[in-house]
């Protein structure tokens, strides 16, 4: 199996690229079409299956990370602290990372406590961000997670995120929370 | 509500928030989330809640508020007189909190499944690196092969001088050694005294012997002309009476 000219091409930008490169930018670099660099992109996911490398993408942003098999050893070598939240901040990461955009109030209200101390923390670990105000009374800040959530939970996508089956069997995601 | 960081969570008896509570009395009592009357709870979990004495007002107010609706379901089955309610209240139905309630358990499982992973420790990394500031273009071979054999000559030059011994020279020393070589000879020249290849600190110090041999009246110093040799010459004693 060889590899298409274009794949290797955005491979070998992604190899250099220190942030994601969204598929826009790749495209427009290489002076190729955004579907083949999208083409080019499942070809290089499925080529990295089994390598120490994997492909990683937040939304459209698309980035080349290691493969979390590998961790201890890239985490020896780099000398890496291995991350560590308490629960709280857990809970409040979950609401977050599930239900995306979210604000601090619902967020909050489906924990039931005040959130400020865990948003504020998992802010500052970059583990979460605010991705802009909702029209909404008070233009409150939505919350997202970040690539290095992604990063930092070995996840290759938000589609990755573990299914946690809630207390009557359905597929997390279809509960909904009563204000 | 409080702006910027707060003080860390408490968490009493382990319990994240209200909604962990009255989570934790429905499994500890191994009762079915979905049909539990949730007033059945409300003494007991206003017992724990009691027992919070020492959690800050706001999160004992979250507590209160979870048990103020639990008393008022408890209170509602006891007498069903109670049940027609205002719009207002049209909130606080047991169906709403029951719903709170899975929403914030299948909450902790999403957290759990999130603190695994972050346990195991199987996560990616990203390459890191500065910017790379690449060198101009157009290079020249041929300077850099003279660069070369210039480097390469620096570096002869330096292992040779890392055998000249010692650099510990002190003046005193010096001065002892100077007088006595203008003691066995007239004159001497600056050159001689620096010797082949001279440290800094070795010049240096030879020098300083030399101002302070002149100062004490030991030695004379001379120089011809603009950058000629240095003549080091004992100084006459006539004080002594010796003959020139």
């Amino acid at each position: 199996m060889t590899r298409s000219v274009i794949a290797a091409a955005v491979e070998a930008v992604l190899f250099v690229a220190e942030k994601p490169v969204s598929r826009s930018e790749l495209a427009k670099t290489i002076g190729a079409g955004a579907k083949a660099v999208g083409e080019a992109l499942a070809e290089l996911e499925e080529w990295y299956r089994g390598t120490g490398l994997r492909l990683q993408h937040e939304a459209d942003d698309w980035q080349i990370v290691t493969a979390p098999e590998m961790a201890p050893y890239v985490a020896t070598y780099l000398g890496a602290d291995r991350l560590r939240l308490s629960s709280a901040a857990l809970e409040t990461l979950a609401v977050v990372a599930y239900r995306q955009p979210v604000t601090r109030a619902e967020v909050e209200s489906i924990r039931g406590v005040n959130c400020d101390q865990t948003i504020y923390t998992l802010m500052s670990r970059r583990l979460i961000e605010e991705l802009g105000r909702r029209e909404a009374p008070g233009s409150p800040f939505e919350y997202g997670t970040t690539w290095e959530f992604l990063e930092c939970f070995g996840l290759t996508s938000l589609d990755a995120l573990p299914t946690v089956l809630s207390p009557e069997g359905v597929r997390a995601g279809e509960v909904v929370a009563g204000e | 509500m409080p702006v910027g960081p707060r003080p860390p969570e408490v968490s009493v008896a382990g319990f994240a928030g209200p909604l962990d509570l009255l989570l934790e009395l429905v499994e500890e009592k191994k009762l079915d989330i979905f049909t539990v009357r949730l007033g059945e709870l409300a003494d007991e979990y206003l017992a724990r809640v009691r027992a919070l004495a020492a959690l800050p007002a706001d999160e004992v107010s979250a507590f209160l508020y979870i048990a103020s609706r639990l008393v008022l379901l408890k209170a509602r089955s006891l007498l069903p007189s109670l049940t027609p309610l205002s719009d207002e209240d049209e909130g606080d139905t047991e169906e709403e909190l029951r719903l709170r309630l899975i929403e914030y358990a299948t909450t902790k499982g999403r957290a759990e499944a999130l603190g695994d992973r972050l346990r195991a420790g199987d996560r990616a990394f990203h390459r890191e690196g500065g910017t790379v500031d690449l060198p101009p273009k157009g290079g020249n071979p041929d300077a850099l092969a003279a660069a070369w054999l210039k480097v390469l000559t620096l570096t002869r030059r330096t292992e040779e001088e890392v055998e000249v011994p010692g650099e510990l020279y002190s003046v005193e020393q010096r001065t002892a050694e100077i007088e006595a070589l203008v003691a066995e000879q007239p004159t001497v020249t600056f050159a001689t005294l620096l010797g082949d290849r001279p440290t800094l600190g070795y010049a240096i110090v030879t020098f300083i012997a030399l101002l302070d041999l002149y100062r004490r009246l030991v030695i004379d110093i001379t120089q011809d002309e603009l950058f000629g040799e240095i003549q080091v010459a004992r100084k006459v004693r006539r004080m002594e009476g010796l003959p020139e």
